[in-house]
């Protein structure tokens, strides 16, 4: 986002948003494009439909199988700062699913993951750090080992 | 977002954000991160531009085996062109009648919302998809729900587990995307949606009413709901 484009005082609200202060920078190597399993982890409060939305600044998250249609993905997000028809046009906007399986059919990388998560983003992220854990318990399992990160 | 950049990678998982707020990325210092100038709601750019997406993407995730880091952020060089207006977009419906009596409001939003239903079901045809669904209960449903509160009354809640303030909110969110959905055809920008949706329908007058009066009142789950009926930008100023 070009801030400069928004008015004056929620560019500045934005642009100082308290965030956590980490004390470790963790940096993990790995494989080459093409042998890593991708999923998405997204922070626009996503929910298949039939689970439960997210209802306000929820902590937890969502799991969202790879083999979802895009009939099937509700955006239960809190804010409503944001555009949302992008997302209602084409669910690549937020949720590249489409995008990630014709990457993985090309060979640019190794596969996709079974299952993408979805947490809600206007949640203080330190109240995340379990259900991100357990996320990341649950990506090993399925062998991920690269994450596509999707804010909106 | 970014922070769960570092949640993730602390527990042995590479990681690579798009952030769409480049200050709250560089605050964070995540491993990885992308900055992408598009609008809030739009981290992977145009919708229905499967080229340039695809773009986005491999930008961020040939990060994942750059060396430098940690704490890489860089900077994705190319607008949506997707923000450019579409001359040629027309809205489904004509510009509402400006009636501020809340009774004649609640009529014509039932209207307008049977008016829709045909383009809306066209467009979800042609997308296979539609993003309705939070509250769970049809369009028209929703859009008596929300005539019965524009007319004064204060119904019970048409969902089972929810208070009737947040069956509101949900109710609210679909009635947008129903309508959204309904003039989506050809390429039209986020902000000739919006002013469509906020400027010329009974709808968008409706909840700016609705918003108006729920801030007003004394009912504390009204006024903290009422928040998310109409965008920041949209508020009237005053």
């Amino acid at each position: 986002m070009r801030l400069e484009k928004l008015p004056p005082e929620m560019a500045k609200r934005l642009g100082e948003l308290e965030c956590p202060n980490f004390e470790t920078t963790p940096w993990v190597e790995g494989k080459p494009l093409s042998e890593r399993r991708v999923a998405i982890v997204s922070s626009a409060g996503l929910t298949v439909r039939g689970d439960r939305v997210f209802r306000g600044r929820d902590a937890d998250y969502r799991a969202i199988p790879s083999t979802t249609g895009a009939n099937d993905l509700l955006c239960s997000h809190i804010s409503i700062n944001f555009d949302r028809t992008g997302f209602q046009e084409d669910w690549n906007v937020v949720f590249p699913l489409d995008r990630l399986n014709e990457l993985a059919a090309e060979g640019t990388i190794g596969s996709v993951a079974a299952t993408h998560y979805s947490f809600m983003g206007a949640t203080d992220p330190v109240q995340m750090v379990d259900g991100a854990k357990e996320v990341a318990g649950k990506l090993k399992a399925d062998n991920v080992d690269a994450v596509l990160l999707t804010s909106v | 977002m970014s922070a769960l950049g570092h949640y993730l990678e602390e527990e042995g998982i590479a990681t690579v954000a798009i952030a769409l707020i480049r200050p709250q990325a560089e605050n964070t210092r995540p491993p990885r991160a992308l900055w992408v100038p598009f609008e809030l709601g739009r981290p992977i750019g145009p919708p229905s531009d499967a080229a340039f997406q695809k773009r986005v993407i491999l930008t961020a995730l040939r990060m994942l085996t750059a060396s430098g880091g940690p704490v890489l952020i860089d900077d994705f060089p190319d607008d949506d062109p997707r923000e450019a207006a579409d001359p040629d977009w027309r809205p489904p419906i004509g510009p509402a009648a400006a009636s501020r009596d809340q009774g004649a409001l609640a009529e014509a939003i039932e209207a307008e919302l049977r008016v829709l239903a045909p383009p809306y079901a066209a467009s979800c045809s042609k997308r296979v998809r539609s993003t309705v669904g939070l509250s769970t209960l049809a369009p028209a449903a929703c859009g008596e729900y929300l005539a019965a509160w524009l007319r004064g009354e204060r119904p019970a809640s048409p969902v089972a587990d929810m208070s009737p303030a947040l069956a509101l909110r949900f109710v609210i969110d679909d009635l947008k995307a129903f309508a959204l959905e309904a003039a989506i055809a050809g390429k039209p920008s986020s902000k000739q949606l919006g002013d469509w949706l906020w400027n010329d329908t009974a709808l968008g007058v409706g909840l700016q009413v609705l918003r108006r009066d729920c801030l007003a009142g004394d009912d504390e789950r009204l006024k903290a709901v009422a928040a998310f009926f109409v965008p920041a930008l949209r508020v009237p100023a005053g």
